[in-house]
């Protein structure tokens, strides 16, 4: 694939709330701590949905918005958008899974379509008024890198802008026995096509080489590899640290089987 | 976009275990929909599309840590139509590493830990005790091979010993229609050179009983487009086709319009706006315009709401010529399922020049104006459509041809 620029970035988990944050922590300027997931307010979505959305769908949507942040509201409506996620909204489905082991079964209308692993990228197409195509696809622990392709082939496709937001959420308690990531993380690259050969403010990715040696992905710094360990969207790590220090960086993203794919990351500057 | 062949297709559902038992339950009007008896849902008053003999069926031995309702669908679906050979032929071609997997899916195996649950009588909100989970088959493994949303992707991959890009997409009712453009673009970009698509979704309580919590079931056969229309009867299903740029396939994709709603989670834009925005998208993209359609096969759920707003979607993207039929009555609603099921049967329509009518549908909702067949029958026709739109607001359409 053609080399492609980020033009805008957004990141929020646990310990972190923003962009801002996350890159001092990316950048070693400030120390981790892992802290609850704030819970964000999306002022974008009307009323009714706004109560509706789940966290997952906040903390995707809260990524989603800081990289969109210089676009304009006509800009928005008219964005693509592609999400990824490893496991979806895990909290949704044990609440799924207890009702449906209840002796009479209830289940509200709101929680089922929350069920569907597209609820946070329809929940970004009511706040943004989004008509524009938008897909939500899963590759297990490959899911980040699958993702990257999928929204990075549309940009090549369309020539236009494309949004790409990665969450993968903590499983809750009841959950305990069928996953073990226990830390939210949330990612999103606003990808456009390159302008003259100059990348764009954040930099630019190209490569895309499948890597079956013998290499490991790529963790990132390592407090942060370790609280989110399990967290297949973590696996931007390398990536996004790399953008924070505006360093060029060849980065082994974990893809399917046992393979990487490898990207070269260029700054700006 | 450049027409891309379907080189070989296949699909299993309630009509029919290949095409050839499905052509045969089209042509005789025979529906493949019964009363509800699929036990662990048997409390719910509707009709289901089942397939008969997936609680005795066995996966193949070296993919049997995925087992599950929804795989052992899968590989029924791919054991028929001669899919293998075509895919090993693709393999030789290409190698098994440049072969593309895009597969839809809205549950996967979610059966499996659903039961697990139940069995273990959970309650609500509190995790079990470690003894009953592993009695009840709980661990990250069911996860991850059966139940997670990549679990039906990686069976297909490893069934079929494909080790290309890959990708499970899930779009509530569209995940299997979406899987065509993401195919399509993935070629284009070289992530692969030729791709499996295909859709698979199996009974589960979630969705069973999901849709009676929306008010969204029938308690009768489902009639799509009928004045008469209650609601929606859910069946499962698979298909695959297999799509590669060389092939001299009977049948191409020749263009793919995808689109969001951003109008409300569960119910669709009442003047179906976001309907029309994906089937312009896939005329345009196809390089064709309305009239260009001979006939197009309807996401038609029956659902009062659905069937209204695609209908004036219709006609206002393609206009009130092209025959128009939903095949749900046959089929029952095969949620990621329903886009490469009505994909292949609108190319089983291009080859067999012969149009399936709206099983069930006895008189045509007055309210509606698209052109609406409810009388299957031979028809000349080039080109079809077929909308897929679901839950999150998510539409796409496509668009075959003859030929490449």
């Amino acid at each position: 694939m053609r080399p492609l620029a980020i033009t805008g970035v957004g990141v929020c988990g646990a310990g972190f709330r923003d962009w801002t944050q996350a890159r001092a922590l990316l950048d070693g300027t400030a120390v981790f701590g892992a802290r609850a997931v704030e819970k964000f307010d999306l002022a974008c979505l009307p009323p009714i949905e706004r109560r509706r959305a789940n966290e997952t769908s906040r903390l995707a949507i809260a990524a989603g918005l800081q990289a969109v942040e210089h676009v304009s509201v006509a800009g928005r409506e008219r964005l693509p958008t592609v999400f990824s996620s490893a496991d979806g909204d895990t909290d949704v489905l044990a609440h799924l899974l207890a009702k449906l082991a209840a002796s009479e079964i209830m289940l509200s209308p709101t929680l089922f379509h929350n069920s569907v692993f597209n609820a946070p990228a329809g929940y970004w197409s009511l706040g943004c008024k989004a008509q524009a195509a938008s897909t939500t696809v899963c590759a297990g622990r490959a899911s980040f890198a699958v993702g990257l392709c999928e929204a990075s082939a549309q940009v090549l496709a369309t020539d236009e802008a494309v949004l790409y937001v990665a969450y993968d959420m903590a499983f809750p308690e009841a959950l305990r026995s069928l996953g073990r990531t226990t830390m939210a993380f949330a990612c999103a690259l606003l990808l456009e096509p390159m302008g003259d050969d100059v990348p764009g403010p954040l930099g630019m990715i190209e490569g895309w080489e499948r890597d079956v040696g013998a290499h490991e992905a790529d963790a990132g710094p390592r407090a942060l590899a370790e609280a989110f360990a399990g967290n297949a969207t973590a696996a931007a790590l390398p990536l996004l640290t790399a953008i924070a220090m505006q360093a060029g960086a060849e980065i082994r993203l974990p893809y399917l089987d046992d393979e990487r794919l490898r990207l070269r990351y260029s700054p700006w500057s | 976009m450049t027409p891309l062949p379907l080189a070989a297709a296949t699909l299993t559902n309630a009509c029919g275990v290949g095409l050839d038992e499905i052509r045969r339950a089209l042509r005789a009007g025979t529906s493949g929909l019964r009363h509800n008896d699929f036990e662990p849902a048997l409390g719910l008053d509707t009709w289901i599309g089942r397939v008969d003999g997936l609680e005795s069926a066995a996966l193949a031995p070296d993919c049997v840590e995925h087992d599950c309702r929804n795989n052992r669908l899968a590989q029924l679906c791919l054991e028929q139509d001669g899919f293998v050979a075509a895919v090993d032929a693709a393999r030789a071609r290409y190698g098994a590493d440049r072969i593309g997997t895009f597969i839809g899916t809205t549950t996967s195996g979610i059966l499996s830990t659903e039961l697990a649950y139940r069995s273990g009588s959970l309650t609500p909100g509190s995790p079990l005790p470690p003894a009953v989970e592993s009695a009840a088959g709980l661990s990250p493994e069911l996860y991850r091979y059966k139940h997670s949303m990549y679990a039906t992707t990686m069976f297909v991959r490893s069934f079929l010993k494909l080790s290309g890009h890959a990708m499970t997409i899930s779009t509530a009712c569209s995940s299997s229609a979406k899987v065509f453009a993401a195919a399509a673009r993935a070629i284009d970009a070289g992530l692969c050179d030729a791709a499996v698509v295909g859709g698979v979704d199996s009974l589960a309580m979630s969705t069973l009983f999901g849709f009676h919590s929306l008010e969204l079931l029938s308690r009768r056969p489902c009639r799509p487009f009928a004045a008469e229309r209650d609601g929606i009867s859910i069946g499962e299903g698979a298909g695959f086709a297999l799509l590669d740029p060389q092939a001299e396939g009977p049948v191409s994709l020749l263009g793919a319009g995808e689109s969001a709603d951003a109008f409300h989670m569960s119910s669709p834009h009442p003047e179906g706006a976001g309907a029309a925005h994906a089937m312009r998208f896939a005329l345009s993209s196809a390089g064709l315009t309305g009239r260009d359609i001979d006939y197009i096969n309807l996401h038609g759920t029956a659902s009062r709401a659905n069937d209204l707003a695609e209908d004036r979607g219709v006609v206002s993207a393609v206009g009130k010529e092209a025959a128009a039929s939903s095949t749900k009555g046959w089929t029952g609603h095969l949620l990621g399922a329903a886009g490469i099921t009505e994909a292949v049967i609108s190319a089983l329509s291009l080859i067999d020049q012969w149009i399936p009518g709206t099983l069930n549908c006895e008189r045509v909702d007055p309210a509606l104006n698209s052109n609406v067949r409810v009388k299957s029958q031979a028809m000349r026709l080039r080109r079809a459509m077929s909308n897929s739109f679901g839950f999150g607001g998510s539409n796409c359409s496509l668009v075959f041809g003859l030929g490449r």
